[in-house]
């Protein structure tokens, strides 16, 4: 298992770089930046996001960059902080099932970029963090994956899917 | 600011005409957080992540303000009175 998730990775390195690299370069890739800010430079991400929010948040680019990063990993889940430090309760318990499953997966931190984490919620047409994805489709929030757990529907499915 | 239990539930009311409804502000006052149970008969033939979009839906103008929605129970009013039942036995085999 954990060589053909190792080939997985190596076969589709670019969205994770992108995605890892985010805080720094992502915002300059977004081609309203500076229509929205009308020309002024930005004063800070904050108000740039204040601005952002009136309009979409999914971009094509993040759209098509979204579409890379829920296929890349069987398993993965954005959510509020991280793996091994999880800044919300809903996310930690999250994290926690799917580490007592020995379950593999990849984890991206919605509160490092505010564009990803608006974006997000309307590509999964959800609402809140954290937010689950397996074999690239949106499963569920946080009550979503403890009553599939509670009911094994979460392990079948994962056991299907880490297969596959 | 906050979004208030009655608003909650007033939504949700008039938008899946729950036949069980319990809302539960579980914020401690500031009204940024709802745990909701809700059994409806528009669930029938719906996955549970469709039924947690429809709550989702019928409460997306809450949501703004709200922070945490957690969605303890969706069920159609077979499956609540099948759980019912299941608890009264399991209650008479004790």
């Amino acid at each position: 298992m954990s060589l053909s998730l190792t080939n997985l990775r190596q076969s589709v390195p670019s969205p994770w770089s992108s995605i890892r690299s985010l805080p720094s370069n992502f915002p300059s890739q977004l081609p309203f930046t500076s229509a929205v800010g009308g020309g002024r430079p930005l004063v800070s991400s904050r108000t740039q996001t204040l601005r952002l929010r009136c309009l979409s948040a999914l971009t094509p680019e993040l759209k098509t960059t979204l579409d890379k990063v829920v296929t890349s990993e069987k398993v993965v889940l954005f959510m509020k902080g991280t793996k091994d430090f999880p800044q919300c309760g809903f996310s930690n318990n999250v994290v926690q099932i799917l580490k007592s499953l020995n379950a593999p997966f990849e984890t991206i931190n919605i509160l490092e970029n505010e564009l990803l984490r608006q974006g997000l919620k309307e590509y999964s047409s959800w609402p809140t963090f954290p937010q689950l994805y397996i074999d690239g489709e949106f499963f569920g929030g946080c009550d979503i994956v403890i009553e599939a757990y509670q009911s094994g529907e979460l392990q079948e499915l994962l056991e299907r899917a880490l297969l596959s | 600011m906050g979004v208030t239990k009655e608003q909650v539930e007033s939504s949700l009311r008039s938008k899946l005409s729950p036949s069980h409804l319990d809302v539960v502000d579980t914020s401690g006052g500031c009204g940024a957080s709802f745990a909701v149970e809700i059994v409806s008969d528009q669930f029938e033939g719906k996955r549970l992540l469709e039924r947690h979009r429809m709550v989702n839906a019928a409460l997306v103008e809450e949501m703004k303000d709200i922070h945490a929605l957690s969605i303890t129970k969706a069920l159609t009013p077979e499956q609540q009175l099948k759980k019912q039942q299941e608890s009264e036995k399991s209650q008479v085999a004790i």
